[in-house]
């Protein structure tokens, strides 16, 4: 038997140079469930119209509904599989302004099965019934309906044949949570019962892992990331979910929300290679060379060519004893950390866990006893730190006002990483300084450059710490309590200026910290110590909200609140 | 609600029919010339030699009193349905204009009827085929024939079909003692002679009808309700009646009933041209003779023509468009 849908290189291309789809590939069985995601103007609106057998002229490749290819087919073929076999909603709910909802729920019925008024009018009643639409609204104007009840209109008139296929593009948009709420799970329980295959076209995020097995990520009208919907949302691999997750909010969510950097491409002039490069902080030159495939990477099919986002840093096995008085002490005892391309991982423990040691250790300036520490691409000898690693991760300390020489200039220690590189002339030193300063909400020229480290604030210190530790393109920030001396304020304006250097540069950041509250503003993931070892690990929302760990409860227990303890 | 809706829109309507009446009267008075005037020139028709009855004549029309007098007076006549009596005809007002309503109104609404019909059906069908060869064809035509004066295309039509052809007659209403025919011959004999001023009209209509038609028509092709019809699987038939003509149709009602006071303008000419007995050749006639009091009772009824076309527009309107309704 033919799959319900099969869509092969499906390429739009209106007036010659809007490119609304550029290839896209898949299948759909019967009665399975499909969420196409992506930002406005991804082109999921016209993919959903070649679906429905209402695609546009201007489409090529192939799009077969039951085996039957409905691209290049005349009105006389394709009239009889609309709404029979594949029924549509399309986005914004239009109905026909001077007819009834009635009227337009019972239509299908009386032109296309040819039922009287009497009959097609008491099946309207019973789908209105079906969709839970009051059936005294079938009377009405869509006009006098609300947005709500005439998506459930809809719903009952794209039921009204019995379609194997439905597409539902945008079927909550502009709704207010509570009916958004109630209408996903309405689609949920009809799709489950009439066993029709679901198309849902959504920058819904949460219906569409609510509504749909599978998922396709849409990005510039092309597939960037597909496969089953729940490992998509929770571990995006291509760089592009992961900042569309991450720009969504959810109840869940505890880290500040970070935009996507750039905007989205002019369908008139799409980049050349992958789509989303300017946009992405990961792009290497081949990136902006060639298209990378659709290709089978971490279970899924991702569209990157270096199979999502790139592996930072691996640290495995890594152990670090100290002899202090004559007693060895374990700081680390075999601690494994993974750090993603932009990603932000928290680690936090009581005094004396290892989290300092780990930091350090991370940041090349410790040399582990044993155990491997991988940096992006070939492994580095661990007892080695090569200087490479050095600059490539940056360490921000817990107290600037000893990290900092108190004879130098703020203009000197923001540059002298510079020097030690080697290859920088004056002019474009000068330059890149002024940038890093004003990146961190600095004054980039003035009597500034020339304070001295006594004249400044703490905050304005640590911040002239991360400006030292940002002037090298680090593709890790190490940052250990960084804002434990600092005030609130200063610490909220330190932690802005983090998130845009992470949105901006795609930075990847290792917190160390024993404030969990300020670690699950910032993190994706928590790691927790204790005396040398991992005792927890879990996305950030579960360990701050529900620690498992008795080191990770102690910790929730400790983190700052105004309620007064109760009793 | 909608009981109240439409009290307040006839209340409205009222008050501008208060107004125009009230214009009615003050417009003839403020044209240059008075109706005495032409009784006492010589050269005129109408000269009345003795200056005691030109006097007594004043005074018989009440044209010596005060303007607001003559207004209070006209505005208490007017109530009682007396419209005066016309100083040229020496007769009242309003049996006058009741001999030659029915004429307009027949030639009016056949070619209001005719050019509204022909526009929309010619502007559905350009429309929905816009840029294909059929539809720049219809639109070069018709916009040419829009460009032709009313009494231009009046002379020529009257030239080649009556005069050249013979086929219908020149004018007049009706054959001259045509009163004994018989029921059928007598409808045959007023429709052929309304055939060519009718004609005249309709085509001074049906472009704007037209153009208007097929723009709304144009407007409602990229819709999403038509789309979604589509995607319903509803025929071409119905998608071009169901979803896009009816939908086209309100602005272009508008535009039917805007046509009669258009179609009222052009009757003055087309009336004229052939010598057809109604209010537009009669107004026309009142002009030139100063006769106030015709003049206003052929502007009141023109007027009125108007404001019920347009109270007309709006309740059908109403009926159209739900959204309107409420």
């Amino acid at each position: 038997m033919a799959a319900l849908l099969e869509v092969a290189d499906l390429r739009v291309r209106f007036d010659g140079d809007v490119e609304a789809l550029r290839g896209v590939s898949f299948s759909l069985q019967r009665g399975q469930t499909l969420a196409i995601v992506g930002e406005s103007g991804a082109g999921k609106s016209t993919l959903a119209h070649c679906l429905a057998a209402i695609a546009p002229p201007q489409a090529a490749g192939s799009v077969r509904l039951l085996g039957r290819e409905l691209l290049g087919a005349g009105e006389d073929e394709l009239r009889p599989l609309r709404w029979e076999k594949v029924a549509i909603a399309l986005q914004g709910v239009p109905l026909n302004p001077v007819a009834t909802v009635g009227a337009q729920v019972a239509e299908p019925l009386r032109e296309r099965r040819r039922m009287d008024r009497t009959r097609s009018w008491a099946r309207a009643h019973e789908l209105a019934a079906e969709v839970l639409l009051d059936t005294d609204l079938l009377e009405r104007y869509p006009h006098e309906l609300s947005g709500g009840e005439r998506r459930r209109a809809t719903l009952a008139m794209v039921l009204a044949l019995d379609p194997e296929l439905v597409v539902l593009d945008e079927p909550t948009a502009g709704l207010d949570p509570a009916t958004r709420g109630e209408l996903t799970g309405q689609i949920g329980e009809l799709a489950a019962a009439r066993g029709f295959g679901l198309v849902l076209v959504s920058h819904d995020l949460p219906a569409a892992a609510q509504l749909a097995a599978h998922c396709i990520v849409l990005y510039a009208g092309a597939a960037i990331e597909a496969g089953a919907t729940r490992s998509i949302l929770t571990t995006p691999a291509h760089p592009y979910t992961a900042a569309l997750v991450g720009a969504y909010p959810l109840m869940s969510t505890t880290k500040d929300l970070h935009p996507i950097r750039g905007a989205p491409p002019d369908p008139r002039a799409i980049p050349a290679g992958c789509a989303f490069w300017p946009r992405c902080t990961q792009a290497e030159a081949i990136c902006s060379e060639q298209r990378p495939p659709l290709a089978p990477a971490r279970e899924r099919l991702v569209a990157c060519h270096f199979g999502g986002l790139k592996r930072l840093l691996a640290a495995d096995g890594l152990h670090k004893s100290f002899r202090r008085a004559g007693r060895t002490v374990r700081a680390l005892d075999g601690v494994s950390l993974h750090v993603a391309h932009g990603e932000s991982v928290g680690v936090v423990g009581p005094s004396g866990s290892g989290k300092t040691t780990l930091a350090r250790i991370l940041a090349g300036q410790l040399e582990p006893d044993a155990g491997e520490l991988h940096l992006d691409g070939p492994p580095a000898q661990a007892r080695r730190p090569a200087r490479a690693l050095r600059a490539r991760v940056q360490l921000v300390m817990q107290d600037p006002w000893d990290a900092l020489s108190p004879r130098m200039r703020v203009a000197e220690i923001v540059r002298e990483p510079l020097d030690v590189a080697g290859g920088w002339d004056e002019r474009r030193a000068a330059a890149a300084v002024a940038e890093v300063l004003e990146a961190v909400a600095l004054a980039p020229s003035g009597p500034f450059l020339d304070a001295r480290v006594h004249e400044l604030s703490g905050g304005q210190l640590q911040r002239v710490a991360l400006a030292r530790a940002l002037i090298a393109r680090p593709a890790l920030l190490v940052a250990d309590e960084p804002t434990s001396m600092l005030d609130a304020s200063e610490q909220a304006r330190l932690l802005v200026v983090l998130r845009e250097r992470q949105i901006e540069m795609g930075l990847a950041l290792v917190l160390v910290s024993h404030d969990l509250a300020l670690v699950r503003k910032v993190t994706d993931r928590i790691v927790v110590l204790d005396a040398g070892r991992v005792v927890e690990e879990g996305s950030t929302p579960h360990v701050s909200g529900a620690p498992r760990s008795d080191t990770g409860r102690r910790l929730a227990r400790a983190a700052p609140t105004f309620d007064t303890p109760a009793g | 609600m909608r009981m109240r809706a439409r009290s307040g829109l006839l209340a409205s309507y009222a008050l501008v029919v208060l107004v125009l009446v009230t214009l009615n009267f003050f417009l003839p008075r403020a044209l240059p010339g008075r109706p005495i005037e032409t009784l006492s020139d010589p050269r005129s028709q109408t000269y009345v030699g003795d200056a005691t009855t030109r006097t007594a004549l004043q005074r018989y029309y009440g044209l010596d009193r005060p303007l607001l007098e003559q207004y209070g007076r006209y505005m208490a006549d007017l109530s009682a349905g007396d419209l005066g009596t016309s100083i040229r005809r020496h007769a009242p007002v309003a049996r006058v204009l009741g001999e030659r309503i029915g004429w307009t109104l027949l030639l009016v609404g056949t070619a209001v009827a005719l050019g509204t019909a022909l526009g929309m059906i010619a502007g559905v069908r350009s429309g929905w085929r816009r840029g294909r060869r059929s539809d720049r064809r219809l639109l070069a035509l018709l916009l040419a024939f829009d460009n032709l004066p009313s009494y231009f295309l009046a002379s020529a039509f009257a030239y080649v079909f009556a005069v050249r052809l013979g086929w219908f007659p020149l004018y007049g209403a009706r054959t001259p003692f045509s009163e004994s025919y018989a029921p059928a011959r007598a409808i045959a004999d007023v429709a052929h002679h309304l055939a060519l001023p009718a004609a005249v009209l309709a085509l001074q209509l049906v472009t704007f009808q037209y153009l208007v038609m097929r723009a709304s028509m144009v407007g409602e092709l990229g819709s999403d309700h038509l789309l979604l019809g589509r995607a319903k699987g509803m025929s071409e038939h119905v998608l071009k009646y169901r979803y896009a003509a009816r939908n086209a149709l309100l602005p272009a009602v508008t535009v039917a009933t805007l046509h009669i006071p258009l179609a009222l303008t052009a009757a003055i000419f087309v009336e004229t041209v052939f010598a057809y007995p109604g209010i537009g050749r009669l107004l026309f006639e009142s002009v030139g003779d100063r006769d106030y009091p015709l003049m206003q009772g052929c502007f009141l009824v023109l007027s009125l023509l108007v404001v019920s076309a347009n109270l007309l527009a709006d309740l059908l309107y109403r009926r159209l468009d739900p959204r309107t309704a409420a």
